[in-house]
């Protein structure tokens, strides 16, 4: 049988099969939230979502719909609502597992950069948003997972602007700089494959890549070269019952997972 | 005697205001009579909202924002302002589209192409923080403190350009992150409920609403509908912002419109994405005077360019009430 998916649907269900129950997640609007979603619909019931604009444990209505993060179908049934104050808070203060983050560009140590490309800040080629919430995401939560497009220009020696932290940066390890002990990226799942990072040196690796691609392909795709595992896994595609619930149930408007190349592959 | 290492500094300008003479302002303006401080929102932006002005807005552009204030602060064509942009979509751009805004502290600036451009032309100059840190500026500046340290930016680029400093902290010997304490000149909220004292009550998330009340010299609100003082002392738990931190209180139906107000309307998703939409100055000014300078106030703007029929839709579409009532 042959199946059709967009590559950001292949990142939603990688990342979500990533997900392990009974756990809390910091999440932004767009991919990282639909990512929840589906865990919590398929793999994960009880994960509890956490939004910065002060909501806890929301079982969001789907569809998903537009420019809705701090409203009341976003935001419905939450177990509190409160300020962003105490919703950074509980992450600083160790309560938060998982975070999840998009990102322009990532570098070896799993820095990232959404704010801007160029080498002169005050005459950026490109300015994006800037951190929002994202800078605390990746200082605070004990494990962030980063979901990108996988381009070859995204991957780089080190970001044009460090947005938000990764391993090491510029030499200096997370606990050197005083970031929270025992945390960091975890994952970055792309749209050709998965990376981890060396535990010893905070290294981005490759630990799996998409079915039907080789190491070398996704290798190929990127404008530095990683650490990669000594084992590489093969990521499966999506499968029918992810699809159906994208597409029915959480997106039927396709306004995130419509995103991104079409891929056909034979399963 | 130890001194405290500093280890890294941000080089951005910073608004501050030293402890001390914010409790003097405090003290001296702050009116904690029980005074009627209900009038249209164009008396308010008069009397409140100056040139110069470092601006504050609570919440976002797409739910309960403050949009009533924001075109009237455009329409008094109000100048040289700096702005807090934590969740900005749309009021960043419109002031800056205006040309209200020459500095912005950026959170998360709801870019898009339109800003973008008026960034990289250097027309407004920005400063990097985060949701995070910002929202730690004004929790310092509504405790009445100089600083709050925390363990965000620390190593990044985004450190680097914003006005945080790192020092060693010398109970855990690691290095933390100082952040400014932040007291906005003025700011402007929109909320579900206030009595004409200034009372407020806001249902949903809050983001920092009590925050930037409290830090801010000035606080104009504007509510989705005015309510007896009893309301709040039937259910004090439920009160957002006292009286005392409020200059003035406008009664502004559809207050937040494109955007939504929970328990109220949902937004216009129309009308957002014609705001969205727009790339070039033209079609700037274009919206501006079709939308903000041609009519009077809030309620022309309602009258003339909304209409009831399209607000019936959006209050229709609010059928959602738990925790909002």
């Amino acid at each position: 049988m042959e199946i059709e998916f967009t590559d950001t649907e292949f990142m939603i269900c990688n990342a979500a099969r990533l997900l392990e129950d009974n756990r809390t997640i910091f999440v932004g609007w767009g991919i990282p939230q639909v990512v929840a979603i589906l865990a919590e619909k398929l793999y994960a019931p009880n994960i509890v979502q956490v939004f910065e604009f002060g909501a806890i444990g929301p079982l969001s209505r789907t569809p998903f719909l537009r420019g809705t993060m701090g409203g009341p179908s976003n935001t419905y049934r939450s177990l509190q609502w409160c300020s962003m104050n105490l919703a950074f808070s509980y992450a600083q203060a160790g309560y938060i597992d998982y975070g999840m983050l998009g990102a322009a560009q990532i570098d070896r140590y799993g820095n990232i950069n959404s704010t801007m490309i160029g080498d002169d800040y005050e005459k950026p080629k490109v300015r994006f948003p800037g951190s929002g919430g994202g800078n605390e995401v990746a200082s605070y939560c004990w494990k962030t997972i980063i979901v990108m497009a996988h381009e070859k220009r995204r991957f780089v020696e080190r970001c044009d602007f460090i947005t938000s932290p990764g391993h090491v940066i510029d030499g200096k390890t997370r606990e050197e700089l005083g970031l929270p002990a025992e945390t960091g990226p975890y994952r970055v799942i792309t749209s050709m494959g998965m990376f981890g990072f060396d535990e010893k040196t905070g290294e981005l690796k490759l630990l799996g890549v998409m079915k039907g691609f080789t190491v070398e392909e996704v290798l190929e795709e990127m404008a530095i070269e990683p650490l990669v595992a000594e084992k590489v896994v093969e990521l499966e595609p999506p499968t029918e019952l992810e699809l159906k619930t994208l597409r029915e149930d959480i997106d039927p408007y396709g306004l995130i997972i419509s995103k991104g190349r079409k891929i056909k592959m034979e399963v | 005697m130890e001194k405290l290492e500093v280890l890294d500094k941000g080089k951005a300008e910073i608004h501050f205001t030293p402890p001390d003479e914010f409790r003097k302002f405090v003290r001296d303006r702050k009116n904690r009579a029980f005074e009627d401080k209900l009038m249209d929102e164009g008396e308010a932006v008069k009397k409140f909202v100056k040139n110069g002005d470092y601006l504050a807005y609570d919440f976002s552009s797409l739910t309960r924002g403050p949009q009533s204030l924001i075109r009237e602060i455009i329409r008094q064509r109000i100048r040289n302002l700096w702005i807090l942009a934590k969740f900005t979509l749309l009021e960043s751009v419109l002031l800056a589209g205006a040309g209200c805004v020459d500095k912005i502290d950026v959170g998360f600036l709801g870019f898009g192409p339109y800003i973008a451009k008026k960034v990289q032309e250097g027309a407004v100059k920005v400063y990097d923080w985060s949701n995070g840190s910002v929202t730690y500026r004004l929790v310092a500046g509504a405790m009445g403190i100089p600083f709050i340290p925390a363990r965000d930016l620390l190593g990044t680029d985004t450190l680097k350009h914003s006005g945080a400093v790192v020092v060693k902290d010398p109970f855990s010997n690691q290095p933390v992150a100082l952040m400014p304490a932040l007291n906005p000149d003025v700011a402007v909220i929109h909320v579900q409920e206030a009595d004409i004292y200034g009372n407020a009550r806001v249902y949903g998330p809050t983001v920092a609403t009590l925050e930037t009340a409290m830090a801010s010299k000035r606080v104009i609100i504007s509510a989705e509908r005015i309510v007896e003082t009893i309301e709040f002392r039937e259910h004090p738990n439920w009160t957002t912002i006292p009286y005392y931190c409020v200059d003035a209180v406008v009664h502004a139906p559809f207050g937040s419109y494109p955007g939504g107000t929970q328990g109220y309307y949902e937004m216009d998703s129309e009308h957002y994405l014609k705001l969205t939409s727009i790339r070039t100055d033209e079609e700037m000014q274009s919206y501006l005077e079709e939308y903000i300078y041609s009519v009077d106030s809030h309620d022309e703007f309602l009258e003339k360019k909304i209409g009831i029929s399209r607000l019936k839709e959006l209050i229709q579409k609010s059928q959602i009430l738990e925790g909002y009532r």
